[in-house]
């Protein structure tokens, strides 16, 4: 309850039992008002009747000793029927107002005042004129100062046969009206229980509009504030983004109702939002799948767009180192041939030969990578090209210090493309190694078989202790020219081109770093399918 | 003795033609360019003609084809420094005998002459 009336203001329910309450009241009021007024209309229409009734036997018990002018009798029986309790004061005067009998004897001979209801019963304005008032105002009722009231009752007493046919014939037979016969009734004890009604009555509306409004206020709490509070606990909840909520539906009137579509309002936001998180959600993968498209694209024409300049510098570099290399091969085969065979001359001049037909080949590697042109493809065992890689290297200077931990699959691999191409790779994989390494440490290589997208491929992998790849390189390794090597050392086209060849082959090349402890490159290759 | 016209704009390429042939009893003479080679060729007759397919004054399938039109019965050896199939066809279509590849060996070059020779001998 001291929720409802904690802030009449806000609660609803509050000002409807405030106005039920007011209106209550008021109509209560109005009830208690007439019933109080009729109440007392009753009892005093009742009180002269009673009244009327005294004055009649006042007359009677009187009327003997008048016709005998017995005037002692009359007095005696006057006063013998007042009672100072109830019957105040009886008087008997005539039509000039003379008082002949009083129940107060000092009143005999005095005259009644005019203004008093004794003339104004009849008469308009008994001071000025005789004018007799159409309805006859017999009796009034006074209050004295102790708030006592009393009724005063006039009565005409008529002339009659006996009156004026008997002895005395004080009164001539044409005399209307003899004289007037007043009584004060005191009202003392219907006061008192009038007030004591007043008192009930008063109490049992106040009982009743306190009942009728508890009443009212439990049954609005209970059908509409209860409901309207847990409608409103529940709008708090998903403002705060708690759509899973539900109000419970306890009842089937217009609350139930209310709580129903509240619900179903609930669930349609609720699948809004579901709907409008997922579309923001494929609008995101989306935007990124574009991205990454777009990205891969552009890459892709960086890529295509450096190839093609490399494959034009390639064609030209190749045309002029092939005149060169044309001489100094020449010239070592013209030399060769002046020296015994098995000299140490003809051993060193066989090496400068071997070496510029390398360089040739590289050139023409390069050429065919960068033309296309088709190589000379075959199947190629891949242990074996490794192997040889590594045995030549071995007696490099640069690889002198370097271990070869070697731990190549005793099965064969065997590959489609071209074994120079393939050595090619390898060699620039171990000189990337012994690099990063300063041309001390362990170069780990194994091959293994591996299963990708349902495909068998040849997997080599490079290990070094070397310095690694720092992460902002990473993207741009395989993109030609790109090097960190000290110019006249790196061309940056060693991963760009094994890049290329490996995917020429349907093969693919990954890189794993960490800067400080080394560097794995991965090299699959797809295994040729009728060696599978 | 068989002369042997070397035609091609880098020296190294004609020194090392004429020191592989020479010893061999073949008289070389060399060319430093194509009108030069074709002028050459108008004075005196020659069996084989090593002829680089790339050269800055005239491209060597114009030198060629000239070469063909002319009443010159020599062989032409392409060098081409490609190693592009498509040259070596399109010159062999254009009527040249065969094809060597930059860098060559000596014995390269020998076999590819006495072949050229043997050939025109047999006619
Ligand atoms: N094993 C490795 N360890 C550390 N860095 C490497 C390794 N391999 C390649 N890199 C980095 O990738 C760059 C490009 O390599 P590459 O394409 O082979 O060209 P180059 O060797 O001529 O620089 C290298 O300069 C080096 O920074
Ligand atoms: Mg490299």
């Amino acid at each position: 309850m001291n929720k409802i009336f904690g802030n009449p203001d806000r609660s609803l329910v509050a000002k409807l039992i405030i106005a039920i309450g007011v209106l209550m009241v008021i109509v209560s009021f109005i009830f208690w008002y007439a019933i109080l007024q009729k109440q007392q209309q009753d009892i005093r229409s009742i009180a002269v009747k009673y009244g009327d009734s005294f004055l009649a036997f006042i007359k009677q018990s009187t009327h003997y000793s008048m016709l005998t002018l017995d005037s002692a009798k009359t007095q005696e029986a006057v006063e013998h029927l007042s009672s100072p309790d109830v019957i105040k004061e009886v008087n008997i005067y005539d039509h000039g107002g003379t008082i002949h009998f009083s129940s107060s004897e000092e009143r005999i001979s005095s005259t009644v005042v005019k203004t008093s209801l004794a003339c104004t019963a009849c008469h308009e304005d008994p001071e000025k004129s005789s004018a007799l008032l159409n309805e006859r105002m017999r009796w009034n009722v006074t209050k004295d100062p102790q708030g006592v009231s009393s009724l005063s009752l006039v009565s005409v007493i008529e002339n009659e046969k006996d009156c004026y046919t008997a002895r005395c014939h004080v009164h001539p037979q044409n005399q209307k009206i003899i004289g007037f016969i007043k009584a004060d009734f005191s009202l003392g004890l219907l006061d008192v229980a009038l007030h004591k009604q007043k008192e009930a009555l008063s109490l049992y509306v106040a009982i009743f509009v306190i009942i009728v409004s508890l009443f009212v206020g439990f049954i609005i709490y209970t059908m509409i504030t209860r409901p309207i509070r847990v409608l409103i606990a529940g709008m708090e909840k998903i403002a705060g983004g708690d759509l899973d909520h539900s109000v419970p539906i306890t009842s089937g009137d217009e609350m139930g109702v209310l709580a129903r579509s509240f619900n179903a309002m609930i669930k349609d936001l609720k699948e809004a939002r579901d709907q409008r998180e997922k579309w923001t959600q494929t609008l995101e993968e989306e935007v990124a799948r574009k991205t990454e498209e777009i990205r891969k694209t552009h890459t892709s024409l960086v890529q295509t767009e450096k190839l093609a300049s490399l494959g034009r510098m390639a064609a030209g570099v190749a045309h002029e180192i092939n005149n060169p290399l044309t001489g100094v091969i020449t010239f070592a085969h013209l030399l060769r041939d002046r020296f015994p065979d098995k000299s140490q001359e003809v051993d060193d001049l066989n090496v400068i030969i071997e070496q510029s037909e390398r360089c040739s080949k590289i050139i023409s590697n390069l050429l065919t990578f960068a033309r296309a042109t088709p190589s000379e493809k075959g199947s190629c065992d891949i242990n074996e090209v490794l192997s040889r890689t590594v045995f030549m290297l071995k007696n490099q200077e640069k690889f002198h210090h370097i271990k070869f931990d070697v731990d190549m699959d005793e099965a064969q691999f065997i590959v489609f493309g071209d074994a120079s191409q393939f050595q090619q790779i390898f060699l620039n994989m171990f000189i990337n190694a012994a690099d990063a390494m300063e041309k001390r440490g362990k170069i780990t290589v194994a091959t293994r078989r591996v299963k990708e997208k349902g495909k068998d491929f040849v997997e080599i992998e490079f290990s070094d202790e070397g310095c690694g790849i720092k992460e902002e390189d990473m993207s741009k390794l395989f993109e030609p020219f790109f090097t960190t090597k000290p110019i006249g050392k790196g061309t940056g086209l060693g991963l760009s081109v094994s890049h290329g060849i490996v995917k020429h082959f349907g093969g693919t090349l990954k890189v794993e770093s960490t800067v400080g402890k080394g560097t794995s490159f991965f090299v699959r290759l797809p295994l040729s399918e009728t060696h599978q | 003795m068989k002369k042997i016209l070397i035609i091609d704009d880098e020296q190294i390429i004609r020194t090392s033609c004429e020191r592989t042939l020479a010893p061999k009893g073949y008289a070389v003479t060399s060319a430093a360019s194509g009108a030069e080679g074709l002028a050459l060729l108008e004075k005196e007759p020659f069996s084989v003609v090593l002829l680089d397919f790339k050269m800055p004054d005239m491209d060597g399938m114009e030198v060629l084809k000239k070469i063909q039109a002319s009443s010159s019965s020599a062989k032409v050896i392409i060098i081409t420094g490609y190693s592009n199939v498509d040259t070596a066809v399109r010159a062999l279509r254009s009527g040249a005998y065969n094809y060597i590849e930059k860098p060559f060996t000596p014995d390269k070059i020998l076999s590819a002459v006495k072949e050229a020779i043997d050939d025109l001998e047999e006619k």
